[in-house]
């Protein structure tokens, strides 16, 4: 077995890590590889466990991974709440999702997005750390790999797996893909941005969230009913959560109506899933 | 100790590795999550040839459990997974196994039994089985799922009593863990015992008995049987458990207790919350409180004298339980509290439900708890009462509601009456019924539905079976329906659609009711292979509603499990392709053809590639139904998520379909055949 040294360790002797992701953007499969390297390769123990419900493509999701040195007892289920190590796949979750609830000092975050890591501190209003950036979805398409090879490629890298391992192992989960995943994988490594932050008093600690929302018991209508009027969800207009949208160009419009036969998304023309199935 | 290897599982690939190392003989299975991918991994090693056992999956958890009940009473050895409610559907049969004696194992990755509907843990429906005569074995990791699962079948043969391996849905079904099997799979079998004992089988010819009899006063004496059967199992456990142990390294006994032995506070909670609790216990005995856990291994039989041992010079027990008995003390804490008033101390017994609907109990869950018993009854004032609730939350009282939309006027959505032909552009501008949703890009149910609804005017009513469609529409505290909406449960919309437009007709007839209204059913194919009871019975009373099928091949919301209305060959996570098995074994239902025996007056199918046949089919289903008659009609639906196909092919999939194999051309001309012929002959 290979020398490897956890880069955190809690109270109890974990390395939390969080995925944030999309339905479908592949973050499940990248843990599971992950964690399967964690075990098999490096001999270290922990668990991987997803926020599950019932997501649809689309539709954002969690999955954390903990490690730890064999031999310390495995208790906690359930996802982190305490990420030392945070990986968001895509940008509009760090603008959506209270991403920085439970983020412990020091922390590592790795996003996908266009912008700088200054930029996503104050976005993501992080305490303390190391944020790295990549345009993960561009390398994703360049390489015709999938959005979670990039992302596992940065993970992998700052958890300090030892590279060969990692590529050894993708090779061995997706063999058809191999090419064009190792190609994501080295592209992913070397075009990350790096940049560490210091403590700052308007970026305090934030403890994690505790569930709960304006509607309890107290106030929920009988049998937990909903009142349609106030609680209907009215399309927004909004980022595409998945790829590409089609432009509607009104001067070309012929008035057919055609395009809304197949839209499986009422008033598409102001929110869109992109499925394309309209052009 | 024998040979073990380090693996990777979830708490269901656990489950079915133990199924696989035991080699059952037969498995009956219907899917529910979260217990569902137990019989998915059985199935891939059934596939691949690795195993030999019968796998039937059946039209309901019912079917499910009776087929094992065959398979049982012909001597099998037989096993099946449920959840939640499809443990309440299969209830009529499982306290009828503990009364026929037969030794089956039931895996349960529990799950709240609720509406409104929420598919995450709670211990409702464990708690629904404590008084069926099953052996009851609690696993609280992925670890004691593999190991419970083979001791139970040991038990269950020893003493001719079904079991039940419970574990938590989600945080244990789901979670991966580093874990320890055995290597070589006859190992297993020779704890198990390479044959069942000897019990009355069916098949036996040459000497024949009479089973399920019909039984007057002595049903009494089959109960003393039970209870004696558990005290046999109460015995006999801890021999079980030391053999394993000598196998495993893996000792397991009535109770896991961890802390101070002389605790003067203890928390009892069941499953993966006790594992959290340990990380509380090392930190308070740090602080030098005196506190321990106790958490059951064994439910049933209720080991009420080693409790008793483990608690009775305990001042203050909290009996945390996943689950509450509305209107009582929770159902642990009475158990606990009746095996105390044995003890000359007068301990005090807290009660708290926690957790319900997934919610993560974690370290410091746990240590508010063991603080609240400490405390008590110096603690806030809505925690001084004997049962409460931990994590529930009030909600803001001030809070008040803003209308967003306001009700669609029947003239709003009145564009086709009276009309022979309707202009596309005029339905386009029609008011959705039906608002944002969260069903993946390409859904073809929406599409399908939209469509459709262009053609109904008036008002509308929905009813819909559990599955995508309710799924990504209703996520509390949010609607998409415009329009009332009632979900209530699995396969039963028509049948409530029936008590609905019952009193509908009564409001009408008695002047109290002005609009029209038109219902309509919603359902997936999976709806109506459980529901296919209720669609025949509302199509038999020709019941004035219209049910939808969206047919997407497959139980498309809880992971692409087998529905019969699946392709012959067609792959799905419980029907693998491998050496063994090709996919599905049977050709398609054809569900309107089922229906057809029933005469209803108006079968159609149709899809989102020809929308003004979609449409003309809506506009006769309203009149249809207007009329007083029932209309089915089926939808051929996309399912990109699940046939793995590019969102934007969606309805281009359904126009211009990808070619068929032979096998199905060849059955699909078949029936055109007949219909050509039902047609060309109208007596027919």
């Amino acid at each position: 077995m290979l020398e490897y040294r956890l880069p955190y360790q809690d109270g109890l002797g974990f390395t939390n890590i969080l995925l944030t992701a999309l339905g479908g953007d592949g973050a499940n499969m990248a843990a599971k590889l992950l964690f399967k390297i964690a075990v098999e390769a490096l001999n270290l123990d922990g668990g991987y466990d997803a926020k599950y419900g019932s997501e649809k493509t689309g539709t954002p999701t969690d999955v954390s991974i903990r490690l730890c040195l064999y031999g310390t007892p495995v208790r906690e289920s359930g996802p982190t709440r305490r990420p030392h190590m945070l990986s968001v796949f895509r940008e509009t979750l760090v603008l959506t999702q209270n991403l920085v609830a439970g983020l412990q000092a020091d922390a590592t975050v790795m996003v996908n997005t266009t912008k700088g890591p200054s930029e996503i501190r104050e976005l993501l209003r992080l305490p303390s750390g190391k944020i790295l950036t990549l345009d993960a979805t561009r390398i994703a398409t360049e390489t015709q790999s999938r959005l979670n090879m990039p992302m596992l490629a940065v993970l992998a890298h700052q958890l300090g797996f030892p590279g060969e391992i990692v590529k050894e192992a993708i090779g061995k989960q997706w063999p058809r893909a191999k090419e064009a995943n190792l190609a994501a994988f080295e592209m992913a490594v070397g075009r990350a941005r790096s940049e560490r932050f210091e403590p700052h008093p308007e970026y305090p600690l934030v403890e994690p969230a505790r569930v709960s929302s304006p509607v309890g018991y107290a106030n929920m209508l009988n049998g937990g009913a909903i009142d349609a009027f106030s609680n209907i969800s009215i399309p927004e207009r909004g980022a595409p959560p998945l790829g590409r949208v089609p432009v509607f160009a009104a001067e070309h419009c012929s008035h057919c109506g055609l395009c809304l036969v197949p839209c499986p998304d009422p008033g598409a023309i102001v929110y869109c899933k992109g499925c394309m199935q309209c052009v | 100790m024998l040979d073990q290897q380090t693996i990777i599982s979830s708490g269901n690939e656990a489950a079915a590795h133990a199924i696989i190392d035991i080699g059952y003989d037969g498995e009956g299975y219907y899917p529910i999550t979260p217990s569902s991918e137990v019989g998915e991994y059985v199935n891939r090693a059934y596939a691949q040839g690795e195993i030999d056992l019968s796998f039937v999956v059946g039209t309901s958890e019912l079917a499910a459990i009776s087929t094992v009940a065959g398979m049982a009473i012909a001597g099998g050895r037989a096993v099946d997974v449920t959840s939640s409610q499809g443990l309440l559907l299969k209830a009529e049969e499982l306290p009828a196994l503990a009364g026929l004696g037969l030794p089956v194992v039931l895996n349960l990755a529990t799950r709240d039994v609720n509406a409104p509907l929420n598919i995450k843990n709670g211990h409702s429906d464990l708690a629904a089985t404590l008084g069926w005569g099953w052996v009851t074995l609690c696993a609280p990791t992925v670890q004691a799922v593999y190991d419970l699962n083979i001791i139970a079948l040991k038990i269950a043969e020893a003493v001719n009593l079904p079991a039940l391996v419970a574990y938590d849905g989600f945080h244990t079904s789901h979670a991966n863990r580093r874990i320890k099997v055995f290597t070589d799979r006859r190992a297993v079998r020779e704890f198990i015992g390479p044959e069942p004992p000897r019990r009355l089988s069916l098949l036996d010819v040459k000497h024949p008995h009479t089973f399920g009899p019909y039984m007057n006063d002595d049903l009494i004496n089959t109960k003393v049987l039970i209870d004696q059967k558990m005290e046999k199992a109460l015995k006999l456990l801890p021999r079980i458990f030391e053999e394993y142990a000598q196998l495993s390294g893996r000792r397991y006994q009535f109770l896991e207790v961890y802390g101070a032995p002389d605790a003067q506070v203890a928390l009892f909670i069941l499953n993966s919350a006790a594992e959290a609790s340990k990380v509380a216990v090392d930190r308070l005995r740090q602080e030098g409180r005196s506190v321990k856990l106790v958490s059951p291994t064994v439910l049933r039989p209720w080991p009420a004298d080693t409790i008793l041992q483990t608690l009775f010079s305990v001042d203050r027990i909290l009996v945390a339980e996943r689950v509450s008995q509305y209107g009582a003390n929770n159902y642990l804490a009475n158990e606990v509290g009746a095996v105390l008033q044995r003890s000359a101390d007068h301990n005090l017994i807290l009660s708290r439900t926690y957790g319900i609907g997934g919610l993560n109990f974690y370290p410091e869950d746990a240590e508010y708890l063991f603080r609240l018993a400490l405390n008590f009854p110096n603690v806030p004032d809505h925690e001084k009462r004997w049962k409460g609730y931990y994590q529930a939350w009030a909600g803001d009282r001030d809070a008040r509601p803003v209308a967003k939309t306001a009700p669609i006027s029947s003239a709003e959505v009145t564009r086709n009456a009276g009309k022979d032909r309707v202009d596309l552009r005029e339905l386009a501008d029609m008011p959705h019924r039906i608002e944002k949703h969260s069903a993946c890009p390409g859904c073809g149910l929406f599409s399908n539905l939209e469509m459709f609804l262009r053609g109904i005017d008036g008002q509308v009513v929905f009813f819909f079976n559990t599955g995508c469609g309710m799924l990504v529409t209703t996520g509390f505290p949010s609607t998409s329906f415009r329009v009332p909406y009632f979900h209530n449960l699995f396969h039963n919309a028509t049948s409530t659609a029936t008590g609905a437009i019952e009193m509908y007709q009564r409001l009408r007839r008695q002047g109290k009711m002005d609009d029209e209204i038109t219902f309509i059913v919603v359902t997936g194919d999976g709806g109506d292979d459980i529901g296919m009871d209720q669609v025949i019975g509302a199509a038999l009373r020709n019941d004035p509603m219209i049910v939808l099928e969206y047919d997407n091949k497959g139980y498309m919301n809880t992971g692409g499990q087998l529905c019969y209305t699946g392709l012959l060959g067609q792959r799905f996570t419980n029907a693998n392709v491998g050496p063994k098995q090709k996919g599905k074994l049977q050709h398609h239902k054809d569900i309107v053809e089922i229906l057809r025996g029933t005469h209803a007056p108006y079968l159609f199918q149709a899809a989102e590639s020809n929308f003004r046949d979609l449409l003309m089919k809506a506009r006769k289903a309203q009149k249809m139904v207007r009329e007083g008659d029932f209309v089915f009609g089926r939808f051929f639906s996309p399912c990109p998520l699940n046939w793995g196909s590019d969102p934007r092919m969606g309805f281009r999939i359904v126009d211009k379909f990808a070619p068929v194999t032979e096998a199905i051309q060849q059955e699909v001309d078949r029936r055109w055949r007949r219909l050509v012929e039902m047609d060309a002959n109208p007596a027919l």
